[in-house]
């Protein structure tokens, strides 16, 4: 028995890789079942948020729409306006509540992450915990490891390494324990994201993937060239200004321009907090000396 | 069996293949003796000289020569090259059995019913010796490939080695010419020039053939007890070593392989047999349905057999030769022997890496057939036909090189065939239930995966080319979607350019060319196996057949690099040198001229840069590289390689380029060049050169015309004036007619006597004086005119006086002028096809400065020179009428 082909593949995996204009360019694809079709516009509406697209996520997005992209809307909503987000994390709430909706897996998926937004990890692992979607398990993983668990996002990754250990998720999920537990294994990490860029469109979240690997490991005039080259795709990347920064740093370059470009793209990113409160620590520091 | 050529016939009963052509005689029951190129698959030539069944054929090694024995009790010697028998040397008193010459003396040896096997000397055409003791019929007689001994088979159930030292002593001792006859005489009663060293018993019933190990002292022997048996010697004794049975009648011809330790015979009970000559066991049958086998052939140098049967032969081979290779990047992995070696291109440094199992033994063609490496994990996948198909995975040491015999514990399985289709997963085809499991490096399946469409071989594709029945499609194993699929029968190998964007399916006598969606580009069909291929990095696919090496460019032209004496695979190619494996797995770099190829893509691709620059410094040329650029055409670019003139000339006018063609029209000077420069000319509207090619031609009175719609009276006048020198009278008439010169019309009815005509023209015109005088002459004998009034035909004024018409738009091939400028190409340009004033074009081509108009030069020709110096004394004023 052949299985069906899977016709949303091309898309998902764009998706995932962050090739955002890509998934969304070829979202067209013929013959689609309900599931699917629905399916594919969340993914599409997902991209478009990812590119920051939040008001035509809202606008396009009625009631009359199936629950999972209502959920897309509610993180659309989230991240649009941060000043009604008690607003937006009260009604996922009550969603989630909801036992008719409540399991949806795109629902909880949302709702995860925008827990994850704000950084509160045990209420996200609610309701993401029982996984049951590739996309939940991924998440699982990045969340156990942003609480620096990474014994519990090994287990997660042995459980999608057994259902389909080539998938572009479970690959992902790897290069990122990977990273986490570091040593020999980073080595792993860079291969799998040179399977990435080999097999297809190179993303900046590869080539971030990739320079990362290579700063691990020591190489950072590579890690600057592949930086570089993202920068070259999107120069207000804050993953890439975040790693120039830190890569400048170890090469000895200026970063000063990075930093205060990351400065203005995003205002909230750790390295710019952490430098913000070291700063402060510092000035502390002489004002007590002082 | 891998049957290379198969033929239909009478009964075939000898066979002998050239050592160094791809020839292949074959002697029939009929008479006739059967020269096949098994290569080609044609049948050269055949000779029917023999009264009778032929049953003896043999080529000599170096000469132009053949000997055949038949039961007309004959033994012919023939001259191929000649098409006939040179002469027939007679003497036995039976049927003939076998023929052969010796290796290097001038000796035939022969086998016949008469019980003797006779030596004879074909330069002297005699018989040197005749050697007797069989006690029946002798079956077959051959000659020790490098010792001084005759093995032979009788029906008395015997095989018989003989030694023919002395003979050889004979022969080779100088002062004997005198003591020649005596010595003869004294081999025909019995001489001591060969003598039985050892009579081999064993076989119950009669024996059909015995014949020599190449090299060891061993002999086979074929029987009708249906038993092949070994026997060895030493230099006192032989003995038999061993019985091969097996074979369910007579066993027919049998010998030792001359490249394999195997042991091959057959028999009439319709199979051929291989044996282990080691283990003496049997490895493989190949049975026919109706025809009993009679005899073997074997190629003396290549691994090549034939067997003849009661309807035809086959040439065959038993294992095939192609060392199964994987090529990544700089380097080369193949398999020799038993061993994985590597290859560095850059360096073509060759290094064993590993030994791989050793194929099994116990039956044929189990060698590994292809190879598939992951450079990452540095892990190679062995594919054979081992247990119906079967991989081995190798993980290469990162020590590299092990010296030490111990073979890798490979990871094994069983499958139709294997590759990688990622850094740590490979695919095997399980054809049972057409499924393609994924593997990792563990050998564990990671995921199965149903094929759409029946599947029996897959193929290296980014993701995976499946081949079906008669089609091949590319199969996306996440997606689980065909992505495209291709007609094509039987694809035996996949060839992808190294950008993945080409890819070229090798068939057994096609090559299909598509792009990575399989979409179809072309197909190139050949006469003869295709065996290898690669691409070279301008996209023009390098391909090598049994013979030669070719090209094909991405439109589908191909053509012939280089001949090849024997087959190479390619497996890579840099710039002009082709990397190839052979069949005794070496790596050889080639050397080739690419300059045909390139200078043909350059067209192709509208590179006229390159073009030009190969054009100037290149030595391109020969008459299929000119009718290529006229048949794509290119007259204009095949122009500069011709140095003939006749050539050149019609390339020229091909080309619409006038000043060539009316430089070479001037060397060659013939009229019918003259003839065709003009109408090209007229053509285009080139009115100086018209005139020139017609004043060339003398052909007035086309030129008279041109004037005349010229509007150029002065000329015609002129020309009035030559034809009355030449007393062309119909010329002048026409001439004066086209000027309007009632005077002169007059004037040459009257010198022709047309008196009657020239009074009604007068008439006509209103001459009355002219009239009156004609009238008398005409004594009465006045012709009746129509009264109507009548006006002067004078010819209209052309639209355009003097000069060339407004010229037809002649394409400017790219390459007009750019041989002087080169770069300046690319666009296709839009000129006049010359400057309005001929004259000065001439100037530039023959330097010879032709007045434009100097009618004088014809006039010069035709000797009439008085008139010569007057010029613009033509005008009509200044004639006067005869009185």
């Amino acid at each position: 028995m052949a299985m069906a082909p899977d016709m949303l593949f091309n898309l998902r995996n764009n998706f995932y890789l962050g090739a955002y204009q890509a998934a969304i360019n070829n979202s067209d694809v013929p013959n689609l079942s309900e599931d699917d079709a629905i399916e594919r516009d969340c993914l599409v509406y997902r991209s478009y948020i990812a590119l920051g697209s939040y008001q035509l996520v809202i606008n396009e997005v009625d009631s009359s729409a199936a629950t999972p992209l209502q959920a897309v809307k509610l993180l659309a909503l989230y991240l649009f306006s941060p000043d009604n987000k008690e607003s937006t994390i009260s009604s996922i709430r009550e969603w989630l509540g909801d036992a008719a909706i409540g399991n949806n897996p795109i629902l909880r998926l949302i709702a995860g992450t925008i827990f994850m937004h704000e950084q509160d990890y045990h209420e996200a692992l609610k309701y993401t915990n029982d996984g049951r979607t590739m996309e939940l398990y991924a998440l699982n993983v990045h969340i156990f490891l942003k609480m620096n668990r990474s014994d519990c996002a090994e287990k997660q990754l042995r459980v999608m390494q057994q259902i389909d250990e080539d998938h572009t998720l479970t690959q992902l999920a790897t290069a990122w324990v990977n990273l986490a537990v570091g040593g020999s294994k980073v080595q792993e990490a860079y291969l799998i994201f040179q399977d990435f860029s080999e097999k297809y469109q190179m993303t900046s979240l590869i080539l971030n993937g990739k320079a990362v690997c290579c700063m691990h490991m020591g190489n950072f005039d590579e890690a600057e060239s592949f930086l570089l080259e993202a920068l070259n795709k999107d120069a207000k990347d804050q993953e890439t200004l975040a790693n120039l920064v830190v890569c400048c740093l170890h090469l000895g370059k200026h970063s000063a321009r990075f930093l205060s470009q990351l400065k203005l793209s995003d205002p909230e990113h750790m390295l710019v907090k952490q430098g913000l409160s070291a700063e402060e620590s510092f000035d502390r520091a002489i004002q007590t000396v002082g | 069996m891998l049957t290379k050529f198969e033929t239909k016939s009478n009964r075939v009963k000898g066979l002998s293949f050239h050592s160094k052509r791809p020839w292949i005689l074959a002697s029939l029951h009929s008479g006739v003796i059967q020269l096949w190129d098994y290569r080609m698959g044609t049948l050269i030539d055949r000779f029917d000289e023999h009264d009778g069944p032929v049953r003896g054929v043999h080529f000599h090694q170096s000469q132009p020569l053949f000997v055949s024995g038949g039961d007309d009790y004959k033994i012919k010697v023939w001259n191929y090259k000649l098409h006939r028998c040179l002469f027939t040397l007679l003497g036995h008193l039976d049927y003939i059995r076998t023929v052969q010459f010796h290796h290097e003396n001038p000796w035939i040896v022969s086998a016949s019913d008469d019980q003797t096997i006779r030596i004879w000397n074909w330069q002297s055409r005699t018989c040197i010796s005749v050697l007797t003791g069989h006690n029946h019929y002798v079956m077959c007689a051959l000659f020790h490939p490098k010792e001084d001994l005759v093995v032979s088979a009788s029906l008395d159930q015997t095989v018989r080695v003989w030694d023919i030292g002395s003979l050889k002593k004979k022969t080779v001792s100088p002062a004997d010419d005198i003591l020649r006859l005596s010595q003869m005489n004294a081999d025909f009663f019995g001489g001591v020039d060969a003598v039985v060293k050892y009579v081999l018993e064993g076989h119950d019933r009669g024996v059909n053939w015995a014949s020599f190990h190449p090299t060891l002292p061993l002999i086979v022997s074929g029987a009708d007890d249906r038993q092949v048996k070994i026997w060895r010697m030493n230099d006192a004794k032989a003995w038999e070593v061993d019985t091969l049975r097996g074979h369910m009648n007579n066993v027919s011809c049998v010998l030792f392989h001359s490249r394999q330790d195997i042991i091959v015979s057959n028999s009439e009970d319709k199979s051929i047999r291989v044996w282990d000559a080691t283990k003496r066991t049997g490895l493989q049958t190949f049975r026919r349905e109706h025809d009993r086998f009679w005899i073997l052939g074997c190629h003396p140098e290549m691994n090549l057999l034939a067997a003849g049967h009661d309807s035809g032969m086959i040439v065959f081979k038993l294992e095939r030769e192609r060392p199964a290779f994987s090529v990544s990047g700089d380097s080369l992995y193949f398999v020799k022997d038993r061993f994985l070696r590597f290859y560095e291109y850059s360096s073509q440094k060759d290094t064993q890496i590993l030994p791989i199992r050793r194929p099994g033994s116990n039956s044929l063609n189990q060698g590994p057939r292809t190879l598939s490496y992951s450079p990452t994990e540095n892990a190679i996948l062995i594919c054979s036909d081992v247990d119906g198909g079967s991989y081995e995975l190798y993980i290469i040491p990162k020590e590299s090189i092990t010296r030490g015999d111990t073979v890798q514990d490979a990871k094994r399985g069983v499958g139709g065939s294997a590759v990688f289709v990622a850094r740590n997963r490979f695919a095997v085809l399980e054809k049972s239930t057409n499924q393609v499991l994924v593997k990792n490096l563990k050998n564990e399946i990671v995921k199965k995966s149903a094929l759409p469409v029946a599947a029996d071989a897959i193929f290296y594709a980014g993701n995976l080319l499946c081949r079906a029945e008669d089609r091949v499609y590319i199969f996306d194993l996440q997606q689980r979607l065909v992505l495209g699929d291709l007609q094509a029968s039987f694809v035996r190998y996949v060839v992808w350019s190294s950008d993945m964007e080409s890819v070229a399916l090798l068939s057994k006598h096609s090559i299909i060319i598509a792009d990575k969606k399989l979409v179809h580009r072309c197909t190139l069909h050949e006469t003869i196996r295709v065996k290898s291929g690669s691409w070279d990095d301008n996209g023009v696919f390098i391909y090598t057949t049994l013979t030669h090496i070719k090209y094909c460019l991405p439109n589908g032209d191909s053509g012939i690099i280089k001949t090849l004496d024997t087959p190479v695979y390619i497996t890579k190619i840099f710039g002009n040198t082709i990397f190839c494996l052979d069949r005794d797995g070496k790596n050889r770099p080639i050397a080739i001229d690419s300059t045909e190829y390139i200078f043909k893509l350059s067209l192709l691709k509208k590179r006229y840069d390159h073009v030009m620059s190969m054009i100037r410094n290149s030595e391109l040329c020969g008459q299929a590289m000119i009718s290529y650029l006229q048949q794509k055409g290119f007259p204009e670019v095949a122009l500069h390689f011709v140095k003939d003139e006749r050539t050149r000339f019609n390339l020229a006018l091909e080309s619409g380029n006038i000043q060539i063609a009316v430089a070479s029209a001037k060397e060659i000077d013939e009229k019918d060049h003259w003839y065709r420069l003009g109408v090209e000319a007229l053509r285009q509207g080139n009115s100086g050169i018209v005139e020139y090619a017609y004043q060339r031609t003398k052909n007035f009175e086309r030129l008279s015309f041109l004037y005349l719609i010229t509007g150029n009276l002065d000329k015609l006048s002129k020309m009035m004036k030559i034809a009355e020198v030449k007393n062309d009278v119909m010329g002048q008439f026409h001439n004066a007619l086209y000027l309007g010169d009632v005077q002169e019309r007059i004037k040459i009815l009257v010198n022709a006597g047309h008196l009657p005509l020239a009074y009604a023209t007068a008439k006509t015109h209103g001459l009355n004086d002219v009239v009156e005088d004609l009238a008398e002459k005409l004594q009465g004998n006045i012709p009746n005119l129509p009264s109507r009034s009548s006006s002067l035909l004078i010819p209209p004024t052309p639209v355009l006086c003097g000069g060339d018409w407004p010229l037809l738009r002649v394409m400017k091939g790219i390459f007009e002028g750019g041989l002087d400028n080169v770069g300046k190409g690319g666009n296709e340009e839009y000129e006049d096809a010359g400057d309005a004033d001929w004259g000065e074009d001439l100037d530039i081509v023959d330097g010879e400065n032709i007045q434009n108009g100097d009618i004088s030069m014809a006039l010069d020709d035709e000797g009439a020179p008085e008139e010569e110096n007057e010029e613009g004394g033509w005008d009509l004023e200044d004639l006067e009428l005869p009185a």
